[in-house]
């Protein structure tokens, strides 16, 4: 498919770069931050419903940790997930970006839209987020951009998770309606019937006297009311109501099945502290008309309520139920903070996240995995030079219409973020047009390209570097051709004096050794530690042998083990991801890892360990960067 | 912000009446105080040298962005002070200062009156070095930011603009990475490449003519600068002569470090008139240049004063970076009193940031700290302590706002009705640039310039109220050798619910001398070795029905107290020592045996979901000392606890005796393979950490109130 792509786009290749349409500076995203929140969601669900993708780009506290914390072209897919995990669950999300859209013919119609979002703690129970990290560089370069963190920390929307949300509606303690109660399925037993009796007995005498018209008698009439209020309990809004107690979620089936014989009593379930029932409020309405008018109340405050309680979420909600499928750069990263700030807390696996993943957005185009299938574009970094090179390649015109640009201006002048989202809306429908890859505008897919779509989709591409990443310290720079390396013959190296660069230490090792008559390839993973790949298969294992036993000799390497040279497989370095033995330095890292034994605990985990060994995915691509 | 989350309502609602009481107020002058960013930190810094210098105290006050990185790294009554340090150590080390407030205060003989001259710095940990050094990070805890936000703090201005500082070990590491640097750049001998590829050849060869070229031309015209440049049009990118320290030269642009490491081996290998050099140019961009030297010793010449030029440039980018540690630096050499309010988490912040790493012991923090500030006294301490000044607080909060609408009603605004006509106030006037007034007044709560302000405010008045008469005072007198202050000096709250006081200059921790306090305590006197710490029970257990399961196998007198960290975990004090080894024995026993006798003990109630587990009072001290924070404490003390358990593992723990040896036992050691994914999930899904019930809290405090009727009681008998 690919090869047949590629032939594709050799014929379409031309030497145009004009493009009138790529001046950026022109397009306005919408920002948006509690004042206006509701009014733009009702807008954005609406686009969300009527184009055909959805761009999402975020802007965060800050990346990684460490230099080697980074995903490195090293990591196979289970390691960088790690990694990603460990910086979803780190860092905060200080923007997200949505941006709707839809490609027709050579145009594009986007509604980008830019949130701007702070974990506050809005119902007061320690919730979305109790602390997170913050990444000074990150911070910088987002400050010389122009970021404005006063109106992401001042009016920023909240939000919670779908896991939260959940713990959370209980403590909140607010009613529940439950409109249409499920059947109870199981016979009653004799204590039910007594409980359900009795209650059915204090209804009806309750409903009789709120009925019963009060007795005109002037002058005790307050006195009267406030007995009466006494007796018949207190008022749900202008409608009497009474609270019946309740001990089990089966006595709450029980009373509300009961509240079925009744045409005008609706029943609110009263949850206590620890999220268990507690009574039932059992409302009063004068008429079947006033019953619907009561429901539609509660189920509008019931809206409010969780309008209030998911805040930015619901914008998530929204994709996810509209199965649009999602485009992104650098898929990963992005996805994993989704999935932890909005959906759940991460899995322990990139399987078990894919899956628990794929539930709530079922398709998930990463644009650099599109880039990987223009070839040279394997070497664009970033957004921009992918989009040069692009220009410079291909003659691909484009519109890009954003309809609603004009009403964004009055709000946060000056202040135009989440440009990005735009930038891979841009690059993506681009990529479409070169790819010939694209849905057909009336919804009726063609399953040529449906396939074709399919066959990007869901593939995240980990070893990439983020739009704006901070770049410090020396990049991997790998050899100029992708060669497939079994991750059985990397191995780490560390304990060596500091400040020796890759290529010091490749002719320190060349000749210390008979492992190194072969030929092998250094370099550093941070200032502490290299990784050292053998094309020869078996090498590394000798190496490690080698280093463990401290073997006796003459030779060079002998002497750098007794200077502190140590090494460790692969293995142990997937253990670290694993187990996030996230320290600053690699080796010191690594150096824990050995120092702990494996411990039992994880003796679920070593099982499935021995299958990743053998699984064939498990080879890494090392590539030119 | 350092209150937060209980002192935090309380604030609120004051900010809210002094507001109010403001209006009564017709002069007040509310020009704004000192704000110093990057931009004036220089001119700021010269200014605040005189002002330190004349200063008789100087009050300071930080905000930081954080005070707990998790809910049970709150104080608790149950802290030994050796934990309530660490719980300290590990804020002080997570989170980041954003603002730090500086206000010297001299006293005006002519005037009778104090003069505050407060200043504001926005501080931000920026990298300012370019080396690689650690990735700097911190942490945000969500309610300090909302907090700070609440109080109009100004982010951008923080994040743009802030100071950025190196403490004294990073300073230090900046020159030892410099100094490396720098013998790479000029002693170490570029290492000899050998020229493999017919590229590097020829490159070599063109570059080797071009010198020569270059070279020659000097010598056979003394106007050869125009010359070359005419001859050379299509290197003129490349190669572009230029004078440097008044000597011809050429600079090199354009190459790639594989081609300038060429360059510089045929410079040494064929050009023996020719130097190599790499300095920073005006505007600090650095500069390859190839310079003509005349003879040997020019060379020799040449070299010296490029390095004493690199050594100059890395002394004013290290001076840049160290940034508001000069503020630091000058507090300490001037030797100054200083002052605070409940500071002990403010000094740790200044020792972590603009010293060394904090220690793990709190004796060798204070007497390191000790030694860069001898005399520092903490208002809190003064006004709980000092009975004097206790009747004129009434018993009313000794928190900073209280304090200073009580003791400086005048320069707090605080309506006529409530002042004390009888006493005479202080004076303070305040002075920001050219600006003075005596009746001054920023209203801005929580910055800390204007807390600073208000800790020195507190501090004067109090003074007065014990009898130090300022006008007796002449100007060489020290305040801090002041006899009535030296029961005050140096005197810390670690924790002053648990009213734990340090002494800075010896170390000692010592129970806090006042009765003010003590009769509210609510708990019974907490003995460290009758404690269990226990946890991952069942959340839905309440403090009650743990004390009932432990008292049917104990006796109903065996439990002191129960106090919870958070729902899932908590201390058991019990009435005596043998009681903590044979519940951990008893625990342990239990879950290795599964017959129906153990399953119907009162005890298995407590260890339903098989994740319970117990240990004695110093693994909570190890597990405080952990860097990670987990928001649950059952999480936090597995995580910590998998290597422990290890440790216990193989030192074959059969006999319960040894057990109760074990000084970090964990009786736990039945290996339950919990997966790692329901735990973390569990930090998550369950986050209703330290939210009790009003049942459960009142469960607590009965168990305790009985507890201590009878105490007091056998007490009297």
């Amino acid at each position: 498919m690919s090869r047949l792509l590629q032939r594709r786009f050799l014929c379409s290749r031309g030497s145009s770069n004009s493009n009138k349409n790529s001046n950026q500076q022109q397009w306005k995203v919408k920002q948006v931050t509690k004042s206006n929140f509701s009014e733009a969601l009702e807008e954005i669900k609406k686009h969300i419903q009527d184009s055909d993708f959805i761009a999402v780009s975020s802007q965060k506290s800050g990346a990684f940790s460490a230099p080697w914390r980074r995903v490195l072209p090293f990591d196979t897919p289970e390691t960088a997930y790690c990694k990603a995990k460990d910086a979803a669950e780190k860092f905060q999300l200080f923007q997200f970006a949505v941006c709707p859209f839809s490609i027709k013919e050579s145009k594009v119609i986007a509604f980008p839209y830019n949130f701007h979002l702070f974990p506050r703690d809005e119902l007061n129970i320690g919730m979305p987020a109790y602390s997170f990290s913050c990444q000074t560089s990150y911070l910088t370069s987002m400050a010389r951009e122009g970021f404005d963190f006063n109106v992401c920390i001042y009016d920023g929307i909240s939000y919670l998770s779908r896991v939260q949300e959940s713990s959370a509606k209980d403590r909140i303690g607010n009613p529940i309606s439950r409109i249409h109660p499920v059947k109870s399925s199981l016979a009653q037993s004799v204590a039910d019937s007594v409980f359900l009796e009795r209650t059915r007995s204090r209804v009806r005498h309750w409903i009789n006297a709120c009925k019963d018209p009060i007795p005109k008698k002037g002058t005790d009439d307050a006195l009267i009311k406030s007995l009466r209020k006494l007796i018949l309990g207190e008022m749900f809004g202008s409608r009497p109501c009474m609270s019946i107690d309740i001990c089990s979620e089966r006595q709450v089936e029980l009373v509300l099945e009961m509240l079925n014989e009744f045409s005008d009593l609706i029943g609110l379930i009263i949850p206590d502290k620890s999220g268990g029932p507690k009574a039932v409020r059992v409302v009063l309405t004068s008429s079947e008309e006033d019953k619907k008018l009561l429901e539609r109340e509660l189920e509008n405050i019931e809206e409010e309520e969780n309008k209030r309680v998911r805040g930015f979420r619901e914008v998530i909600d929204a994709v996810s139920v509209s199965q649009k499928p999602i485009v992104a750069y650098n898929c990963l990263n992005e996805l994993t903070f989704i999935h932890s700030k909005f959906l759940a807390p991460l899995p322990q696996s990139m399987s078990e996240f894919m899956c628990s993943l794929r539930f709530a957005f079922p398709c998930i185009l990463d644009v650099n995995h599109l880039l990987k299938e223009i070839g040279p574009l394997k070497k664009a970094k970033n957004l921009p030079a992918a989009m040069s090179y692009l220009k410079r390649q291909f003659f691909a015109p484009l519109d890009m219409e954003i309809p609603h640009q004009g009403f964004s201006e009055q709000e946060h002048e000056g202040k135009n973020h989440g440009h990005n989202v735009l930038r891979i809306t841009h690059l993506f429908a681009k990529l479409c047009l070169i790819l010939k890859v694209t849905r057909d505008s009336n919804e009726t897919v063609n399953d040529d390209l449906n396939n074709a779509m399919e066959s990007y989709a869901n593939n995240f591409n980990p070893f990439c570097t983020s739009v704006q990443e901070p770049i410090d310290g020396e990049g991997m720079v790998w050899m100029d051709n992708t060669r497939k390396v079994s991750t059985e013959d990397l191995a780490f190296l560390w304990g060596f004096r500091s400040g020796m660069s890759a290529g010091v230490l490749k002719s320190i090792f060349r000749g210390s050794h008979d492992v190194f008559s072969e030929d092998f390839e250094v370099r550093l993973v941070d200032k502490s530690c290299a990784i050292v790949v053998f094309w020869t298969p078996g090498s590394a294992k000798v190496l490690l042998n080698v280093l463990g036993s401290g073997a006796v000799g003459s030779d060079g390497l002998t002497e750098m083990i007794s200077e502190g040279l140590r090494g460790a497989g692969y293995e142990l370095y997937k253990r670290i991801c694993r187990l996030g033995l996230w320290e600053s330095d690699l080796a010191e890292s690594l150096d824990r890892a050995l120092e702990e034994p494996i411990p039992d605990v994880l003796g679920a985990d070593s099982t499935k360990d021995l299958s990743e060994i053998y699984w064939s995915n498990d080879v890494i691509k090392l590539e030119d960067l | 912000m350092k209150k937060v989350p209980i002192g935090r309502a309380s604030a609120l609602v004051r900010h809210g009446t002094s507001f109010t009481c403001r209006s009564f107020c017709s002069a007040t002058s509310t020009f704004s105080l000192k704000k110093v960013t990057k931009t004036n930190f220089d001119s700021a810094l010269e200014d605040l040298r005189g002002h330190v210098r004349d200063a008789d105290f100087v009050s300071i006050d930080l905000e930081m962005t954080g005070v707990t990185s998790a809910p049970w790294r709150e104080s608790f009554e149950f802290d030994r002070y050796d934990v309530r340090y660490l719980k300290v150590k590990d804020s002080a080390e997570k989170f980041a200062v954003v603002q730090f407030g500086v206000c010297p205060f001299r006293w005006d003989a002519s005037k009778e009156s104090f003069v505050a001259h407060p200043h504001n710095f926005y501080v931000f940990p920026r990298k300012e070095l370019p080396f690689d050094g650690p990735s700097y990070e911190f942490l945000c805890q969500t309610t300090s930011i909302d907090f700070l936000a609440k109080y109009q703090f100004d982010f951008n201005a923080c994040i743009h603009e802030g100071i950025s500082y190196l403490s004294r070990t990073q300073e230090a590491e900046a020159w030892r990475h410099f100094n490396l640097e720098y013998e790479d750049d000029l002693s170490k001998e570029v290492r000899d490449i050998p020229l493999i590829s017919t590229v590097d050849v020829l490159f070599t060869e063109r570059v080797k003519n071009r010198f020569r070229e270059w070279r020659d031309g000097l010598l056979r015209n003394t106007n050869v600068g125009s010359q070359f440049e005419g001859n050379s049009n299509d290197s003129k990118q490349k190669f572009q002569t230029v004078f440097f320290k008044m000597r011809p030269a050429l600079t090199l642009k354009g190459f790639t470090s594989h081609q300038m490491r060429l360059i510089q081996l045929v410079i040494r290998q064929q050009f023996k008139d020719l130097a190599y050099v790499c300095v920073y140019g005006e505007d600090f961009v650095e500069q390859k240049l190839v310079v003509y030297t005349d003879s040997e010793d020019d060379k020799h010449l040449l070299m010296q004063e490029v390095k004493d030029g690199l050594h100059k440039e890395a002394e004013r980018k290290i001076k840049a970076a160290v940034g508001f540690r000069h503020v630091i630096d000058l507090l300490s050499s001037e030797r100054k009193l200083l002052i605070g309010h409940n500071c002990f988490l403010d000094i740790a912040h200044i020792y972590s940031k603009f010293f060394a790493p904090l220690p793990s012991a709190v004796e060798e923090f204070v007497s390191s700290f000790h030694k860069k500030f001898p005399y520092i006294v903490d208002t809190k301490h003064l006004l709980r302590t000092n009975n004097a000044i206790q009747n004129l607080m009434k018993k009313h909060s000794t928190s900073l706002s209280s304090a200073f609408a009580h003791l400086c009603p005048e320069i707090a605004c605080v309506a006529k009705g409530s002042t004390l006509p009888h006493l005479s106030y202080l004076k303070v006037e305040v002075q920001v640039d050219d600006m003075r007034s005596s009746n001054w007044n920023s209203g801005a709560k929580h910055e800390a310039g204007y807390d600073a302000f208000m800790t020195g405010c507190v501090f004067a008045q109090a003074c007065s109220r014990m009898g130090i008469d300022f006008k007796l005072y002449s100007p060489s007198t020290v305040l801090a050798y002041n006899e009535k202050l030296q029961k005050h000096m140096n005197l810390l709250y670690l924790s002053w619910n648990i009213g734990a006081v340090i002494d800075l200059s010896s170390g000692k921790v010592t129970p806090e001398s006042s009765g003010f306090y003590f009769n509210k305590r609510r708990y019974p006197e907490v003995v460290f070795q009758n404690i269990v710490l226990f946890w991952g029970f069942p959340s839905k257990l309440k403090p009650r029905e743990l004390r009932e399961c432990i008292a049917k196998v104990f006796g109903p007198d065996s439990v002191t107290a129960i106090y919870y960290l958070d729902k899932t975990a908590s201390f058991i004090q019990f009435s005596k020592e043998e009681f903590v080894t044979g519940f951990l024995v008893l625990k342990e026993t239990l879950e290795r045996n599964n017959d129906p006798i153990s399953v119907l003990h009162p005890l298995s109630k407590l260890l339903e979901g098989g994740h319970t587990h117990a240990a004695k009072y110093e693994v909570y001290k190890e597990i405080c000392s952990s860097a990670i924070s987990r928001i649950l404490f059952a999480d936090q003390a597995n995580s910590v606890c998998i290597k422990l358990r290890e440790e216990l593992d193989t030192q074959e723990l059969v006999s319960s005796s040894e057990i109760s040896e074990a000084g970090n036992s964990i009786s736990s050691f039945v290996a339950k393979s919990e997966s790692k994914s329901t735990k973390s999930n569990d930090v998550l899904n369950d986050p209703s950490y330290r939210h009790f019930s009003c049942d459960e809290m009142n469960d607590a405090l009965y168990i305790i109130k009985s507890q201590l009727g009878k105490q007091t009681k056998n007490a009297k008998l």
